[in-house]
């Protein structure tokens, strides 16, 4: 997912907001107005406002079932993955398995920690994050991606010590 | 002047408030100035030591949820004490416990050189080759536990108050009204008081949990036991961090309930709706816990598909009931403009924005992208500066204009309008750099990210904010001395009694 487009569809619901609340702040000051009506009409906004929510929130809700990054799901939207890789994360440095994988077939990120919390944080070559997942101590979470050809940073995403920024690696996408 | 707030006898109970407020925004001051200094550092405006950043992201995180949570206990005791009768003692027992926890913080940081970030998430605490020593982590721990007793010990008082008052804790949540459908009759709890006693349950509940999380780092801190289980741990460990957040917000809400009406001119009445959804918080401030684990993914989809929901139906009654009552009580209200209610009004924009931000981080597939980036301290700065901070403050301007009978100046609103500015362009940055990518506690920016562009702008935003604030403080000063000398003074004013306001 492009990360901007949640961004935009944030912005869009908070300018509105903005327009709302704003709207009401210009008309606060002034004669005051009978509050009974006033009253009312907030019921009246309120019902058609949560009748209207439920319905937009519960749209989001069932899209995204669809496109949850839980092993089950991904690897029915993706396919069942055709590699496998398996990361160790210790303070302040990863092993990968493999630093190369297939391109735009599905791969699988088997992660954990021999020490603390750290997290999985893939870099596309854009600088932007394409998925992540936590690398935990005592478990190993699945993660199934698939990526189009290139070079991929892995930055830890879970503050784990003073030298957490430096933990770094790269892997190819080929 | 006559005070709204002042009666014969809650002297004294003011006197706790203000001090518990001030205190609060003192420490609320010093640990945003940290917060000035790592803005700097990301824009490269100030050379600073990676490990030095690390150590004001744990004392700023740690303190600033100290810092207002106390000043928002402060604000119920005051808006409690002309009807509610607060055993004294507790209060100041609580507040001594809370600020030797609070003492503690810098000691391990500063000199201990703790850094595991407000979160402490296991096993990073004790893992002492991040950086940090035995005693320092044994130090934060203990501030976290001391903290955790003075806001359990507040608790009780506020619980044994509004029992004391309303005839049991049942009457005090308004209960007969909100099981009858409304049709109770007679008269009800007012708001604020609901929610107090709503959140003193809920507060000794996360407490609790919070004791359970320290307990196992205690005995592995001390030698005296081996390792936990990781998972549970982050479980409650985001369990009581969410928690202690999320209670500060609504006791904010809770201090909106009892001072809005009187700028606004109109009535907050206890209504079925208004007492049902702050019961409701129950269970719309826990289930929401669980978006934190979404990318622990052996935590089990269930319980992240009950964070979804629980996300998404937490905003509706904030949404609906508070902010929607709230807007209408000001709509064409003849408004009296002040410091608190522009301060209100802008702690509304903050908090339906922020939630706005955390709606989206709340989907679990651009939770796969915004986790843990910038967008996490940006959706949260938002509804807490913006949001519950603003409530807090505006409440401690009108306690102590209340009591001094001070006229503010012009200058003071533009102060406070200039808050919500400066705030605002403060935590945009925030959400432009985390769509962009940037990981939060990071003590240098990432390349590609346009953080040290972001974070520049970001930090002339937080100036204006911080000269806001400084005016701002300037003026409570100001009123300090002589709000203080008006609880002393002997009042025959009469004792408000609880009235509440019909159910409507």
């Amino acid at each position: 997912m492009n990360p901007w487009v949640p961004f935009v569809v944030f912005l869009v619901i908070g300018t509105a907001w903005t327009v709302a609340w704003g709207w009401t702040i210009a008309r606060a000051g002034g004669p005051p107005a009978a509050y009974d009506p006033i009253y009312r009409g907030g019921g009246w906004i309120r019902r058609r406002l949560f009748a209207a929510l439920i319905v937009v929130l519960g749209a989001a809700f069932l899209a995204s079932l669809w496109w949850l990054p839980y092993r089950g799901v991904a690897a029915s939207r993706l396919g069942a993955p055709t590699a496998r890789v398996t990361v160790t994360a210790r303070m302040w440095q990863w092993t990968l398995s493999r630093t190369q994988t297939p391109a735009g077939t599905p791969v699988e990120f088997d992660v954990t920690s021999v020490d603390v919390n750290h997290g999985f944080g893939i870099y596309g070559a854009s600088g932007h994050l394409v998925a992540q997942v936590q690398a935990m101590p005592g478990y190993t979470n699945h993660l199934i991606v698939r990526l189009q050809p290139g070079r991929y940073v892995v930055r830890c995403l879970e503050y784990c010590g003073v030298p957490h920024i430096g933990m770094l690696t790269a892997f190819d996408v080929k | 002047m006559a005070s709204t707030l002042l009666n014969g006898r809650n002297g004294p109970a003011l006197r706790a408030a203000l001090v518990y407020l001030y205190v609060g925004f003192a420490l609320f001051l010093l640990l945003g100035l940290l917060g000035l200094t790592m803005r700097l550092a990301h824009a490269e405006a100030l050379p600073m030591d990676p490990a030095l950043y690390d150590q004001f992201f744990t004392l700023h995180g740690a303190g600033m949820i100290a810092a207002v949570l106390l000043g928002a206990m402060g604000g119920i005791v005051a808006v409690l004490s002309p009807h509610v009768h607060l055993d004294l003692r507790l209060l100041w027992i609580g507040f001594v416990l809370y600020l030797l926890g609070v003492c503690y913080i810098p000691i391990a940081v500063l000199l201990g050189g703790f850094s595991a970030g407000w979160t402490v998430l296991y096993p990073l605490p004790v893992a002492y080759q991040a950086g940090w020593t035995s005693w320092s982590a044994f130090a934060f721990l203990l501030g976290y536990l001391f903290v955790a007793l003075g806001f359990g010990v507040w608790c009780l008082a506020v619980l044994l108050g509004t029992a004391g008052t309303y005839g049991g804790l049942r009457r005090a949540m308004a209960w007969p009204l909100v099981f009858s459908g409304g049709r109770a009759t007679g008269p009800q709890p007012y708001l604020q008081d609901i929610v107090a006693t709503v959140i003193a349950i809920y507060g000794i509940g996360s407490v609790l949990v919070g004791a359970v999380y320290l307990i196992p780092l205690f005995g592995q801190n001390l030698s005296l036991s081996g390792a936990v289980n990781a998972l549970l741990m982050k479980n409650l460990v985001f369990l009581f961090g969410h928690n202690m957040v999320n209670l500060t917000i609504y006791l904010g809400a809770g201090l909106v309930y009892s001072i809005l009406p009187l700028y606004a001119g109109r009535p907050w009445k206890t209504s079925w709706l208004s007492a049902f959804v702050i019961n409701l918080l129950f269970v719309s401030m826990l289930l929401p816990f669980f978006h934190h684990m979404y990318q622990d993914f052996v935590n089990t989809v269930p319980l992240h598909l009950i964070g979804e929901i629980g996300s998404y139906g937490s905003g509706l009654p904030v949404l609906l009931v508070t902010i929607l009552g709230g807007l209408g009580l000001v709509y064409r209200a003849g408004m009296r403009w002040a410091v608190p209610s522009i301060l209100i009004l802008i702690g509304f924009w903050g908090w339906v924005f922020g939630g706005i931000g955390a709606l989206v981080d709340a989907t679990i597939p651009i939770n796969q992208i915004y986790h843990n980036t910038l967008w996490v301290p940006a959706h949260f700065h938002t509804y807490y500066l913006l949001g519950a901070v603003a409530f807090v403050w505006a409440f401690l301007y009108h306690l102590t204009a209340d009591l001094s009978g001070h006229r503010e100046p012009g200058l003071s609103r533009t102060a406070a309008w200039l808050y919500g500015i400066g705030g605002a362009g403060f935590v945009l940055m925030f959400f432009i750099a985390g769509a962009a990518g940037m990981p939060r506690r990071y003590a240098i920016p990432v390349a590609g990210t346009g953080e040290t562009t972001l974070a520049a702008i970001g930090s002339a935003f937080t100036a204006l904010l911080g000269l806001a604030l400084a005016w701002l403080a300037y003026d409570l000063l100001r009123q300090l001395r002589p709000a203080w000398r008006r609880t002393l003074g002997a009042s025959t004013e009469p004792t408000v009694r609880p009235t509440g306001g019909a159910a409507t």
